[in-house]
């Protein structure tokens, strides 16, 4: 807009502009169109990233006029294309973030507490889990989604043969199941390998619900050499040789899955796939497979792996506010029910407000992960965020502890092990 | 001097190893065929006999070429195979020539540095060629693999090439030079025709090695559009935990069939290239 | 110059620039300045592609350096965290027993393969081929066919076992550590006999059937043969191929990467894979690094000494 009164020239100039502008669809609104890129893993539930692309992103183009680019990278391959986005300075605008990345990368993330606090407000609060992986300094880094959970698998049929109707409340109650079930030619089969999740979901439960920890609370003490690690590794010993297939210590994450739908094994910690695929290609083995919760431990209590997903912004976004306005959107109550429901609820909300959500009730088998998730905590926990979290999971400290003691290490070795491991780690961090 | 003694000596000393080595090197190529045409009811069931396929369907490669983006790795996975292999021919060529056959300051510092490259190893590499690439902005493009290849590449190519460019008499040299003839002309028309059999031989170990690169690949390229085979199939067909274990060894077969076709006919020179190369050192 | 402001006839002002164009070529024709110019490109090539990222490689292990986060310079420090890694060392061990049995596996089975196909038979370019499957293939691929194949319920070799009268389930291979570690032994010993194969094979056809034929008229048997002519004709070639091959099966990564990811509890953990893991999942560059570099001495002095080894043959 010129401040002066427009002279002929100006005015034949504009309308010229203007009819041009016309031609070629450049009016002023659409030049200033703006576009933002959201990055995502490649989701198991197709569903859930059809209904970005066909439903959400066109509505808010039509509300907004911003266009939204879902671009999606395939499964493991995340953490990648966020690393190299924080670290080059350029990239998607908004991304999904897992773990206790938006720890890890929170240099190069906004904060959107306003955003989270008032999804929180519209919906009942958040759970703990949620905040859990994403307050970084008191800020939210990113706000939270949904949970993955990792819960018992079982098989109704075969536990009700050995006279189990519902699953076993305690870990020695599974314990006696599995036996008998081992005995009965159906063997359980957790994973102890180097996997990414099916053996997190059970081994720090484990932990935990025998009061065993990594490190204290004041992240700094390391606690792992305690008689409750060393009775929880006594236990998964006696576990692991009576009820399991002996492979299972070299498992990743596939081998359960190929060992459920081969019907080799009863019982298995693992997300919601098996059950999803079972439905779909082999329906008599999805007839009798269902979800438990962890079972609970000595000290009366029971424990989950969080593993939450929320959505972050990295700081070099040409226009944050932009960004902004697009999760604040995606995060009101209109937009949320949808989006969550499109999974079938396989990112189970963080947002207690869901928890009665009727999205529930397409398959009630999936109630236990909503349940799970006041007893979820992130590997590493009752230590806060670190650093060094992520590199005692990356070299599997806990895990291997296990591992090592079914395959038939002493107690004493592998805690030693695994302390010294710790040691080294974090006087690193 | 071996004289004909019935058939006892020749079945031990060629047809059972043979066969024996066949079997070895062949079978998990019959069972990725076999699985990448077992329906998912029958690959599951560990009841069935294993080894023959009962129902046998062609859902996967269906599914693989449909649903996935398989042909656009492929095209990717050649065109990068291709053009790093050409890049390292030529710098190949540029390096073991002179170290070959001429005298020149400096020229077992080079071939020591050319054979210390080789020392260095990929996962030291990549995390600082990440930050180059990124620093380039060539991160999830083909460029980047294709710049990043030859360094696994040129060192053999000039190795191997090292060798067969010795075998070439000094004579032929000398008298094209009395000719007339510029050193460049010299290589160019006399020297490297005489060594075709050398660069089909690292052409196709290049190429080979290219193709089947995994590691840069995974870091730098993470859009399935840029991906290529190796990396597209292990991450579009695992999806967490569920692998689409049919696709995947439909995948496999298809990825190296036609390779395996395009070798049979060039193995007669890559066995002579190598000779050269390797024994007259 | 004052030649520029003089009229001078074209065929000397020719002659004058075939003397400047000629005395430049002289100049590139010389040997040392024609051998520079041609090593040139290649060499800043790996200067800046293999060269740089080295030596930033070596700064980046000595830092701190978090993803996403400015590093600071901790000089030895990730060395000593390695060396007070207890998986650090269980690492080594298997890169160094790996690499090793491999090799030797490779070396005998390829030698022995290579004199199986010195004989002539029909279809010979086809089984040739054929053989080299194993090396064409994508590994990623070919280590998922191997996932099944090791399998305890689905696999064959177990099949046969139970049939045997093993005990189901059978070996667990990829769960027991021994076995874990034999398994990757097997696949990459599958997938690299066929080049050593291929390349002796090459070799051996270079040996003139003379030398045989004259050694056996002189009361040679096949073992004498075989080790005073076959074995030191092709100890050039069996050198480079060995050496190659440990280079690669020392930084190995996609096999390991796709089968076991380094487990069970770091039965098949190497080097490559280690360094992967603290580098892309734990962000830790500078660690990453320095475990990387590691892998440098040990390799270096495995081919000094099969270098040494072979002079003194």
């Amino acid at each position: 807009m010129t401040h002066s009164p427009p002279s002929r020239r100006d005015f034949l100039k504009a309308a010229a502009a203007g009819s041009l502008g016309a031609a070629f669809s450049l009016t002023d609104a659409q030049a200033a169109a703006k576009t933002l890129t959201l990055m995502h893993e490649n989701s198991f539930i197709k569903t859930y990233d059809e209904y970005m692309n066909k439903t959400l992103i066109p509505a808010y183009e039509k509300e907004t006029g911003v266009k939204v680019k879902y671009d999606l990278v395939s499964v493991g391959g995340l953490q990648t294309r966020v690393t190299t986005a924080a670290e080059t300075g350029s990239g998607p605008d908004l991304t999904g973030m897992a773990f206790n990345w938006p720890f890890l990368y929170d240099e190069k993330l906004i904060d959107v507490t306003d955003i989270a606090d008032e999804a929180g407000k519209a919906n009942g609060g958040w759970h703990p889990g949620g905040t859990e992986a994403v307050i970084v300094n008191g800020k939210f880094k990113a706000v939270p989604f949904g949970n993955i959970g990792q819960l018992m698998n079982w098989r109704t049929d075969w536990f009700g043969e050995v006279g189990f109707k519902t699953f076993p409340d305690t870990w020695e109650g599974l314990l006696e199941a599995g036996t008998k079930l081992k005995k009965a030619g159906h063997p359980f089969g957790f994973s102890l390998g180097h996997g990414f999740g099916d053996n997190h979901g059970w081994l720090y439960p484990l932990l935990w619900s025998y009061g065993g920890a990594e490190v204290e609370p004041d992240g700094k003490t390391i606690v792992i050499d305690s008689n409750e690690t060393a009775a929880a590794v006594d236990f998964c010993r006696k576990f692991f040789q009576n009820t399991m297939l002996e492979d299972a210590l070299g498992w990743t994450d596939p081998s359960n899955n190929k060992a459920w739908l081969g019907q080799q094994i009863s019982c298995t910690n693992n997300a919601q796939s098996i059950l999803w695929l079972a439905k779909r290609e082999f329906p008599d083995i999805g007839k009798v497979t269902d979800h438990a919760l962890n079972p609970m431990g000595p000290t009366g209590k029971r424990f989950h792996i969080l593993n939450p997903w929320s959505h972050a912004i990295f700081s070099y976004t040409p226009d944050p506010a932009v960004a902004k306005a697009f999760l604040r959107w995606l995060m009101q109550p209109k937009q949320l029910s949808g989006w969550y429901a499109s999974a079938d609820m396989y990112y189970a909300p963080f947002l207690k407000g869901f928890d009665n959500s009727p999205a529930w009730n397409v398959e009630p088998r999936y109630l236990p992960f909503r349940d799970s998730m006041t007893t979820s905590h992130l590997p590493g926990w009752p230590a806060p965020l670190s650093r060094a979290q992520s590199e005692s999971v990356a070299k599997y400290v806990v895990v291997d502890m296990f591992a090592k003691a079914c395959a038939g290490a002493s107690t004493k070795d592998v805690i030693a092990a695994a302390k010294a491991q710790l040691k080294q780690i974090y006087q690193q961090a | 001097m071996v004289e004909s003694r019935g058939w006892i000596r020749p079945f031990f000393q060629l047809w059972l190893p043979l066969a024996v080595a066949l079997l070895f090197t062949l079978f998990p190529f019959y069972w990725m065929a076999i699985t990448s045409l077992k329906p998912n009811s029958e690959l599951y069931n560990p009841k069935l006999m294993p080894l023959i396929v009962h129902n046998p369907t062609m859902k996967h490669y269906i599914d693989l070429l449909r649903e996935t983006d398989f042909l656009t790795w492929t095209y990717n996975t050649m065109l990068v195979a291709v053009v790093s292999t050409a890049i390292s021919l030529v710098f190949g060529i540029m390096l073991a020539y002179p170290l070959a056959r001429m005298r020149f300051p400096g020229a077992a510092l080079i071939a020591f540095a050319v054979a210390a490259t080789y020392l260095v190893p990929q996962p030291l590499l990549f995390i600082p060629m990440a930050d180059i690439i990124n620093s380039l902005h060539l991160g999830d493009t083909l460029s980047a693999v294709i710049l990043t290849y030859p360094t696994l590449l040129v060192p053999f190519c000039a190795w191997l090439l090292m060798g067969y460019f010795k075998t070439v008499p000094k004579d032929l040299e000398e008298a094209a030079r009395i000719d007339g003839a510029t050193r460049v002309q010299t290589m160019v028309k006399i020297i490297l025709p005489l060594c075709t059999p050398g660069f089909i031989s690292a052409g196709i170990f290049a190429f080979t090695l290219a193709q089947n690169e995994f590691l840069y690949a995974l870091i730098f390229l993470t859009n399935s559009d840029v991906r290529t085979v190796p990396v597209g199939a292990i991450s579009e067909l695992v999806r967490g935990d569920v692998f689409y274990w049919g696709q995947l060894m439909a995948a496999a077969l298809l990825g190296s069939i036609p390779v395996a076709i395009i070798y049979s006919f060039f193995v007669e020179h890559y066995v002579s290239g190598l000779t050269a190369g390797a024994v007259k050192q | 110059m004052s030649a520029s402001t003089l009229q001078v006839p074209p065929r000397a002002a020719a002659g004058n620039r075939a003397l400047g164009r000629s005395r430049f070529r002289e100049w590139t024709e010389k040997e040392g300045v024609f051998s520079w110019l041609m090593i040139g490109p290649p060499i800043l090539f790996l200067c800046a592609m293999v060269g740089y990222p080295f030596l930033y490689g070596c700064y980046l292990s000595l830092m701190h350096r978090p993803v996403a986060s400015t590093g600071e310079f901790i000089g030895l420090g990730n060395f000593i965290a390695d060396w007070n890694d207890p998986v650090f060392w269980r690492v080594a061990r298997n890169t160094i027993v790996y690499t090793f049995v491999t090799t030797v596996l490779k070396a005998l089975g390829g030698l022995g393969l290579a004199l199986v196909m010195n004989q002539s038979f029909p279809m010979k370019n086809f089984v040739r081929a054929a053989l080299l499957l194993p090396f064409i293939v994508p590994t990623v691929l070919s280590t998922i066919a191997w996932m099944w194949i090791l399998d305890p319920t689905f696999s064959v070799l177990n099949w046969l076992l139970i049939a045997a009268g093993v005990p189901a389930p059978g070996p667990s291979w990829l769960g027991n550590p021994v076995l874990a570690m034999c398994s990757i032994i097997v696949i990459n010993t599958w997938r690299g006999l066929p080049f050593y194969a291929i390349t002796l094979l090459a070799g051996l056809q270079t040996i003139s059937p003379e030398l045989h034929e004259a050694a056996t008229i002189d009361g040679a048997t096949t073992w004498h043969r075989f080790r005073y002519i076959t074995l030191p004709l092709l100890q050039p070639v069996l050198f480079i191929v060995t050496m190659f091959s440990i280079i690669f099966t020392f930084s190995d990564f996609q096999l390991v990467y796709v089968l076991t990811r380094g487990g069970p509890a770091n039965a098949t953990h190497l080097f490559a894979t280690y360094a992967f893991d603290i580098a892309m999942s734990a962000g830790q560059f500078g660690l990453g690094a320095s475990v990387a570099l590691a892998m440098l001495p040990p390799l270096a002095l495995i081919i000094l000494a099969l270098a040494i080894y072979m002079r003194k043959r």
